[in-house]
C-alpha cells in the first residue's frame, strides 16, 4: 500500500479528480433553442413503479400533442423523465437537479404523499413548480404546487356520505384500513371527525395500519369479518392501503367468501390498475371514488382513450392500452393547464405563470370543465363513485352535478 | 337414480302446473320496465317478483329467474324499443318472450348498486331454491337466502319447502325455516331457531341470540332463558375452539411460505457456507416461468387451463436449477474461500435480475388464473375458513419437505452432500466430487427457490420486486434453525409463523414482526449456531 | 526492539494518501470561496459536493472495521440513521420554536405536543451528544454480545442486516414519535439561519468536508499506530492474537463503536444538507450499498472508501436523472468485476497492470485471475 510509484499516484489522482468534478460536468446546462423542459418525477422502479410507471408516458403524450399544435409560446416541449425508485429522499434529489441543472420550466410528479412533502422543500426553496396528480389529504397550500386533483373534502366525503345514504348501504359501522403513512392518517383522522359531527360512536369505528408494502391480509380479513358480524349496523371497509398492498388484500378477501353485499370496501386508491391481475367478478359492487373513471361518455374521454391506445402500441408502452386511470389524466390535465397558463402569461418564468393559473380552464377527459381561482393552487374537478364491475374495471354509479370548489383544509380533523 | 330423478322433475312440472292454472300471467313488460329503470324502481320491481313468486305459475317462476339472473350478471339490455337478454349460453333472446331476438342499438346495461344488489341477490337465490335444477345449486341459494333473510322471501322459502321432493334439500329447508322463525312471536319457535343457530355457532349467529335476551320472554319464561343462555355459552366455547384453529392455520400458512423461501437457503447455506442474497430472485423467476407456462396453456391447450400450476411444477425446478447452476459454475464458485465478498456478488446479481425481469416484462402484477381448485374456501367451523389456495401452499410446502428430506437421506446425492456439510476435506479426500456436489446441491437449493415462488403465485402478487419482501425473513430462518439442518429449518419456520400469527391480532402485522426479528437476534446472541445445529467442524 | 520511525514519517510515507488529502483541501478552499459569496460553483454542486462528503465518512466509518478488522456490518445504515434522525430532531424543534410551524407527522397524528423524548433538543450540543451516544450505546451493547459469543464473518453480516431492517420497520410506524414513514422533512431554520440559502448551503458542505478531512487524519493516525498493526492482525488471525494473549473483544469493540460514531456524525452532516430523513435510509439495500462503496474504492485504505463512495454516488446522481435504466444494470457488472477481479479495489493498479500483461501474454488463456485478497 505504501509503495505506490508516483505514476500510480498519478493515475489515481487523475480518478479522484475525475470522481469531485463529477458535479461540475453535471453543471453543464443543456438549453437546446427552440425547447421548453418539463421534469417527470415518477418512479420506474420500486414499489410504485406499476402506478407510477405510466404517467412518465402521459406526459409525454400530453407534451406531443401540444407540440404537434405548434408548441407553446413557439417552442416545442421536452419531458426530462428520470426514476426516482420509490425512495422519498431521492425524489427530493432529482427534483433538485432537474430544477437547478435541467433548468425545467415545471416539475409533473409524486404519487405518494410521502414524496410530495419530500419534493416540497426543494421547489419552495427554488421557486420552482410543481404539479402532484393524485388525490390526497389536503391541509396543504404551497403556492409551488399546483393540487391537480381534489382534497378529500370534495372526494372523500361524498363517496362516504353515499354509502351512509339509504341509496347507498345505510353504512353505520366503518373498519379503517391503511398504509401507514400521512395520507391514511390524515384521512382517517378527518373521517372520525366527520363521522362523529353525524353522530356515530366511537365504538363503531375501528381503525388498523399495516406497513408500506405489506402482503398477507390473513389476520386482518379474519378481524374484518368478525367485526361486520359484530351488532350495530350496516359494516364498511374504507381502504386506504396503496400500491402491491391493494390487490394482495382484495385477494384474501375474495377467499374468505366475504362479498360487496356483506361488506363493501370503499377503495380511495384502487384505480382499474390495481385490479389487474384479479378475478374481479366476487368483488363486484365495491366502490372507489376518483375525479375520472374510464368508464365516463363523452367526446373528450373517447379521444383520450384513443390517443393513449394509439400511442401505447405506436411507442410500445410496457402498460396496457386499454387501462386508463384517473391519476393520468390528471398528469394529461397538469400538462395542459401549464400550457394554458403559460401560454397566457406569454413566459415561462414561474412567478408569471403562477400569476397566470387564475381563470383558466380546460377541457378534462372526464367531461368537466376543470378550471382554477386566484384563491389557491386547486383545481375544481368533477367527483365520480365507480364500482368495480366484472371486467377488471368501474362502473360510474355516481357523479356530481358540477366541480365542487376544492376546499384545501378540511373542517373535520 | 336417473328415473328417480326424472320422476321427481315430472311431479315438480306437475305441482307447478297446478298452482300457475289459478294465477293471473305475470305482467312482464312493466316488470321489465322497473327493473330497467333507476335505483328505486329496480327495487320496487325486485320487490314485486318476490312477492309474487311464493304464487306464481311455473313458467313465469323460470322467466322471473332468468330475468334477475341477467339482471345480476349484466346480461340484460335494455333498449328504446325492446329489452333483451343474452342467456349464459350466449344466445341473445326478447327479455318479455324469451324468443330469439337481436339486441336493440340503443341497448344499455342496468347497474345495480349496492343498496339493490344486497336486495336482487337473495330474491334471485329464492327463485333458485324454487326453480333450480340441482341440488347443490339449492342448498347453495338456501344457504344465500338464510345470510339476508327478509320477511318476503319466507313465503318462497315455505313453498319450496312444499314442494320440494329431495329428501336432503327438504330437510335443509326444513331447518332453514325454523332458524328463519327465530323472530317469530311464538318463544317455542324461537326456542327451535335458537337450537338449531347453536349447532352453527359463528358469530354471526351469537350477535342474532345476545340480541334476543331483550325481548320479554328471557325475563318471562325460565325455559326460554335456560335454552337462550345455554345456546350462547355453546357458541362461545364453539367460537374460542375456531379461533384457536384458525390461529395455528394462519400459522401454519406463513409457516408453509417461509419453510419453502428458506429451504433451499438452508442446503446452499448449509454446504457451502455462501449466502446467495439472489434467492428472492430465483423465486422470482419461478413465478415467471408458471406464468409463461399459464401463457404457454392459454395458446396451446386452453381446455387444460386449469392445471397449468401443476404442470409448471418440473418446468419451475428445472429452469432455476439450471439458473442456479450457471450461477454457481459462473459465479459462486469463486468465493468459496470469500463468504463476505459473496454477499456483495450475490446481491449483485440479485440487482441484475430483478431489472433484468423488470425491463423485459414490466412492473406491473402478472394476472393469474385462479384454477377452480384454489378458489374459495370451506368453513370448516364457527368463524373458521379454510382458505384453498393457502391449504395449497401447505400442502405444497410438505411435499417440498418430503421430496428434499428424500433426496437428503435417500439418495447417493444426499449422501455425498451430507458428507461434503461435515467435513468438506475428509470428503474429498474419500474420493467425494466436491466441486461437483457443490453445482448439484446450489441447483438443488435454486430449484426449491423456483418452486416457492410457483406455490406463492395463487396468494401473492407477482412481480419483478416480490423476491425481496423474502430474503431477510428466510435468511432468519436457516440461522435460527440451524445452519445445515432440515428439521432446524422446519421447526423455525413453524415456529416463527405461529408466534407472528400470536402476536399480530395484539399489537399489529408490523410489530409482530419487529418482536419476532428482536427474538431471533437475541437468540442467536446467546446461541450463534442455531436451534439445531450440525455437529461439524465450526467454519 | 528496534528503532521505529517516528509518528510523522510514518504519517507521510503514503504519497497516495497525501495527495488526495491535499486535494480534498482544495476542494474544502473552494467550498469556502462559495460560502464566502463566489460564484466558482453552482449551488447544485455545492450540495452534491456536501453529500459526498457525507457519504465519504459514513464509507470510512465501514472501512474501519471491514478494511481492518474483517467484520462486514451490513447494517451500518443504523447508526448513519440515528445520527440523522437527531440532528433532524433538532432542526424540526428549533424551526418549530422559531417559525411556530407545526411539524407534519405531529399534525396528522392530532398530537398538541412533542413526544416526551423531544425534550431539550432544541439545543444543538444535546441533539449532537444525544445521537452520538444512542449510537455508541447501540453499538456497544450489540457488540458486545455479539463479539463475546464470536458471532462473526457472514453471521454478523446477517445479523447486522436484520438489525437495521428491523430499525426499518420500527420507524416505520408513525406511533413511534418519528414521523414514520414521512420522516422528517420541511426543516427551515438552523443556526438561525434560513435553510435553502447558498451560502448557508456552502457552510453545511464545507463542515462536512472539513470534518471528512478531520476523519481522515483522525484514521489514518489510528492505523499507523500499534492499534492499528493489532487490528491487522487480528483481521489476518483472530485466533492466533487471542492466543497469544490480546484481549481481541475489548479491540473489536472499541473499533466498532468508534465506527457507529463516526458513522452517526456522517448522518447528521448529511441530513441538513438532503432536507429529509424517513426510514428508507435504514433499509437493508443502503446498507449492502455502503458495502459496495468500499469494496469497489478498495478496503484497507481509507481512500479507498473515500473514492469509492464520491464516485458511485456522482455516477449515481447523474444516471438517475439521464439514464435511469442503465443505472443497475452498471452497479451489478461493477459489483461483479470488483468481487471476481479486483478484490482491493478498482484503484488497485497492480492488479489491473498484471491483468492486462497476462492477457497480452496469453490472449487465448482469457481467463480470469484472482489476486490475493484481504478477507
Amino acid at each position: 500500500m505504501n509503495e505506490l510509484s508516483r505514476r500510480n499516484v498519478l493515475q489515481t489522482m487523475a480518478g479522484v479528480t475525475a470522481g469531485l468534478a463529477m458535479p461540475a460536468i453535471l453543471t453543464r446546462s443543456a438549453k437546446a433553442a427552440g425547447t421548453v423542459k418539463l421534469g417527470c418525477l415518477f418512479s420506474s422502479s420500486g414499489t410504485m413503479a406499476n402506478l407510477e410507471g405510466r404517467l412518465n408516458f402521459v406526459a409525454k403524450m400530453a407534451a406531443d400533442e401540444i407540440n404537434a399544435k405548434g408548441g407553446v409560446l413557439g417552442k416545442t416541449i421536452e419531458i426530462v423523465t428520470a426514476d426516482p425508485a420509490s425512495d422519498w429522499p431521492l425524489y427530493a434529489q432529482i427534483g433538485r437537479q432537474m430544477l437547478q441543472q435541467e433548468k425545467v420550466a415545471a416539475l409533473f410528479g409524486c404519487w405518494t404523499s410521502v414524496s410530495r412533502k419530500s419534493v416540497l422543500p426543494v421547489v419552495e426553496q427554488a421557486n420552482g413548480l410543481l404539479f402532484y396528480p393524485l388525490h390526497f389529504e389536503g391541509d396543504e397550500n404551497s403556492k409551488n404546487v399546483v393540487y391537480v386533483n381534489s382534497p378529500p373534502a370534495s372526494s372523500v366525503i361524498p363517496a362516504v356520505d353515499y354509502l351512509m345514504s339509504s341509496e347507498g348501504v345505510s353504512a353505520k359501522r366503518f373498519f379503517m384500513l391503511g398504509s401507514d403513512y400521512v395520507w391514511p392518517r390524515t384521512i382517517n383522522k378527518q373521517l372520525k371527525a366527520y363521522w362523529k359531527s353525524k353522530g356515530i360512536p366511537e365504538t363503531a369505528m375501528r381503525e388498523e395500519y399495516v406497513p408500506l408494502g405489506f402482503s398477507n391480509f390473513q389476520t386482518l380479513v379474519n378481524q374484518i369479518r368478525k367485526f361486520a358480524d359484530e351488532p350495530g349496523g350496516q359494516p364498511v371497509v374504507v381502504l386506504t392501503t396503496v400500491g402491491s398492498s391493494i390487490p394482495d388484500f382484495f385477494r384474501e378477501f375474495i377467499n374468505q367468501g366475504i362479498k360487496a353485499t356483506d361488506v363493501p370496501v370503499l377503495g380511495l386508491d384502487v384505480v382499474e390498475a390495481d385490479l389487474e391481475g384479479l378475478d374481479t367478478k366476487p368483488l363486484i359492487g365495491h366502490l372507489t371514488c376518483w375525479a375520472y373513471l374510464q368508464g365516463t361518455k363523452g367526446p373528450a374521454n373517447a379521444k383520450f382513450l384513443k390517443d393513449w391506445a394509439t400511442y401505447v402500441t405506436s411507442k410500445k408502452v410496457p402498460f396496457k392500452p386499454d387501462v386508463a386511470i384517473d391519476p393520468m389524466v390528471s398528469t394529461y390535465d397538469a400538462i395542459n393547464l401549464w400550457a394554458l397558463a403559460a401560454a397566457k402569461a406569454g413566459s415561462f418564468d414561474v412567478p408569471e405563470v403562477q400569476k397566470a393559473f387564475a381563470g383558466i380552464s380546460f377541457d378534462c377527459p372526464s367531461g368537466y370543465k376543470i378550471s382554477m381561482t386566484s384563491e389557491n393552487n386547486y383545481v375544481a374537478r368533477g367527483v365520480f363513485i365507480g364500482s368495480v364491475n366484472e371486467k377488471q374495471g368501474f362502473d360510474i354509479i355516481w357523479q356530481s352535478k358540477d366541480t365542487p370548489k376544492p376546499v384545501p383544509f378540511s373542517p373535520f380533523g | 337414480m336417473w328415473s328417480r330423478l326424472l320422476a321427481a322433475v315430472a311431479l315438480f312440472c306437475l305441482v307447478g302446473a297446478q298452482s300457475s292454472a289459478a294465477q293471473q300471467p305475470l305482467d312482464r313488460p312493466t316488470l321489465l320496465r322497473q327493473l330497467c329503470g333507476e335505483a328505486p324502481e329496480v327495487l320496487a320491481g325486485a320487490q314485486s317478483t318476490a312477492e309474487l313468486a311464493a304464487t306464481a305459475g311455473e313458467a313465469d317462476l323460470d322467466w322471473m329467474q332468468a330475468v334477475l339472473f341477467a339482471l345480476v350478471d349484466r346480461r340484460l339490455s335494455c333498449g328504446d324499443d325492446a329489452v333483451t337478454l343474452r342467456l349464459p349460453a350466449g344466445t341473445i333472446v326478447n327479455a318479455s318472450t324469451l324468443a330469439p331476438a337481436t339486441e336493440s342499438a340503443s341497448g344499455r346495461t342496468p347497474i345495480l348498486n349496492l343498496r339493490s344488489r344486497g336486495v336482487v341477490e337473495p330474491i334471485l337465490a329464492a327463485l333458485n331454491l324454487l326453480v333450480g335444477k340441482d341440488a347443490n345449486v339449492k342448498l347453495e341459494a338456501l344457504r344465500a337466502v338464510e345470510k339476508k333473510p327478509q320477511p318476503t322471501l319466507l313465503a318462497i322459502v315455505e313453498r319450496a319447502l312444499k314442494i320440494e321432493r329431495d329428501p336432503q334439500v327438504k330437510g335443509a329447508i326444513q331447518s332453514a325455516t325454523e332458524t328463519l322463525a327465530l323472530r317469530s312471536p311464538d318463544p317455542e319457535k324461537q326456542k327451535i331457531a335458537i337450537r338449531r343457530l347453536s349447532e352453527e355457532p359463528s358469530t354471526r349467529s351469537l350477535t342474532l341470540l345476545l340480541n334476543l335476551r331483550s325481548e320479554p320472554a328471557y325475563n318471562a319464561n325460565a325455559g326460554y332463558k335456560a335454552a337462550l343462555d345455554g345456546a350462547i355459552s355453546s357458541i362461545e366455547r364453539w367460537l374460542a375452539f375456531s379461533n384457536v384453529l384458525a390461529t395455528i392455520y394462519n400459522g401454519m400458512s406463513l409457516a408453509s411460505i417461509l419453510f419453502m423461501a428458506a429451504v433451499g437457503l438452508a442446503i446452499i447455506f448449509g454446504l457451502m457456507g455462501v449466502i446467495n442474497l439472489a434467492q428472492g430472485e430465483l423465486l422470482m423467476i419461478g413465478a415467471y416461468v408458471t406464468f409463461l407456462v399459464q401463457e404457454a396453456f392459454r395458446a396451446v391447450l386452453p381446455g387444460l387451463l386449469d392445471w397449468y400450476l401443476i404442470a409448471a411444477i418440473p418446468i419451475v425446478f428445472t429452469v432455476t436449477a439450471t439458473i442456479g447452476m450457471a450461477l454457481e459454475s459462473s459465479l459462486i464458485r469463486h468465493f468459496y474461500s470469500r463468504p463476505l465478498m459473496s454477499l456483495l456478488a450475490t446481491w449483485a446479481v440479485s440487482l441484475f435480475l430483478v431489472n433484468l425481469v423488470r425491463v423485459t416484462f414490466g412492473t406491473q402484477n402478472l394476472q393469474f388464473v385462479v384454477p377452480f381448485y384454489l378458489k374459495g374456501g370451506i368453513t370448516v367451523v364457527g368463524d373458521f375458513i379454510i382458505t384453498w389456495n393457502r391449504l395449497f401452499a401447505i400442502g405444497f410446502a410438505l411435499l417440498t419437505l418430503g421430496g428434499t428430506y428424500y433426496i437428503l437421506r435417500r439418495t447417493t446425492l444426499g449422501l455425498n452432500m451430507r458428507a461434503v456439510t461435515l467435513n468438506r476435506t475428509m470428503a474429498g479426500c474419500i474420493g467425494i466430487k466436491t466441486r461437483q456436489i457443490d453445482r448439484l446441491a446450489f441447483a438443488l437449493g435454486s430449484g426449491l427457490a423456483g418452486l416457492a415462488g410457483l406455490a406463492l403465485c395463487p396468494i401473492y402478487n407477482v412481480n419483478p420486486q416480490m423476491g425481496t419482501l423474502f430474503i431477510i425473513d428466510s435468511f432468519m430462518i436457516v440461522v435460527l434453525g440451524g445452519v445445515g439442518t432440515l428439521v432446524g429449518t422446519l421447526v423455525a419456520a413453524i415456529g416463527v409463523g405461529q408466534i407472528n400469527v400470536l402476536i399480530e391480532p395484539a399489537y399489529g402485522a408490523v410489530a409482530a414482526k419487529v418482536i419476532v426479528l428482536l427474538m431471533i437476534i437475541l437468540f442467536l446472541q446467546w446461541r450463534p449456531e442455531g436451534l439445531f445445529a450440525v455437529k461439524g467442524r465450526r467454519k | 526492539m528496534s528503532a521505529q520511525p517516528s509518528f510523522y514519517s510514518r504519517f507521510a510515507a503514503d504519497r497516495f494518501y497525501l495527495w488526495n488529502l491535499v486535494a480534498l483541501v482544495g476542494v474544502a478552499l473552494a467550498l469556502g470561496h462559495a460560502a464566502a459569496g463566489g460564484g466558482l460553483l453552482s449551488e447544485y454542486a455545492i450540495n452534491a459536493l456536501g453529500q459526498f462528503a457525507a457519504f465519504a465518512i459514513l464509507a470510512l466509518s465501514l472501512d474501519l472495521i471491514w478494511g481492518y478488522l474483517g467484520i462486514l456490518s451490513l447494517g451500518h445504515g443504523l447508526f448513519f440513521a440515528i445520527g440523522g434522525y437527531a440532528i433532524a430532531m433538532h432542526l424540526l424543534k428549533h424551526s418549530y420554536l422559531t417559525t411556530g410551524i407545526v411539524p407534519d407527522f405531529m399534525q396528522f397524528m392530532g398530537w398538541k405536543q412533542f413526544p416526551a423524548y423531544w425534550v431539550w433538543f432544541e439545543h444543538f450540543p444535546y441533539a449532537v451528544a444525544a445521537g452520538l451516544l444512542f449510537a455508541f450505546a447501540i453499538a456497544l451493547v450489540f457488540g458486545f454480545v455479539s463479539f463475546r459469543s464470536r458471532v462473526n464473518g457472514v453471521y454478523f453480516a446477517i445479523i447486522t442486516q436484520a438489525l437495521v431492517y428491523v430499525a426499518m420497520l420500527l420507524m416505520f410506524r408513525n406511533d413511534t414519535g418519528f414521523g414514520g414513514n414521512n420522516g422528517m422533512t420541511g426543516f427551515s431554520v438552523v443556526f438561525g439561519a434560513r435553510l435553502g440559502q447558498s451560502s448557508v448551503t456552502a457552510l453545511l458542505a464545507l463542515a462536512a468536508v472539513v470534518t471528512l478531512i478531520a476523519t481522515l487524519i483522525g484514521c489514518r493516525a489510528l492505523v499507523i499506530s500499534r492499534v492499528g498493526a493489532i487490528m491487522i492482525a487480528c483481521r489476518d488471525d483472530e485466533t492466533r492474537l487471542r492466543t497469544l494473549g490480546y484481549r481481541t473483544i475489548a479491540l473489536k469493540l472499541s473499533i466498532w463503536c468508534l465506527s457507529a460514531v463516526l458513522a452517526a456524525i456522517a448522518g447528521m452532516l448529511y441530513v441538513p444538507l438532503v432536507g429529509i430523513i424517513n426510514p428508507r435510509v435504514l433499509s437493508p439495500e443502503l446498507s449492502l450499498e455502503i458495502a459496495v462503496w468500499v469494496a469497489i474504492g478498495g478496503r484497507g485504505r481509507l481512500f479507498g472508501a473515500v473514492i469509492g463512495a464520491v464516485t458511485i454516488n456522482a455516477v449515481k446522481f447523474l444516471l438517475s436523472a439521464r439514464a435511469p435504466e442503465l443505472w443497475p444494470f452498471m452497479l451489478s457488472a461493477l459489483i461483479v468485476l470488483v468481487a471476481l477481479i479486483f478484490p482491493n479495489g478498482l484503484l488497485d493498479l497492480p492488479a489491473l497492470r498484471s491483468l492486462i500483461r497476462e492477457f497480452v501474454k496469453r490472449p487465448g488463456a482469457g481467463r480470469l485471475t484472482r489476486f490475493k485478497s484481504a478477507s
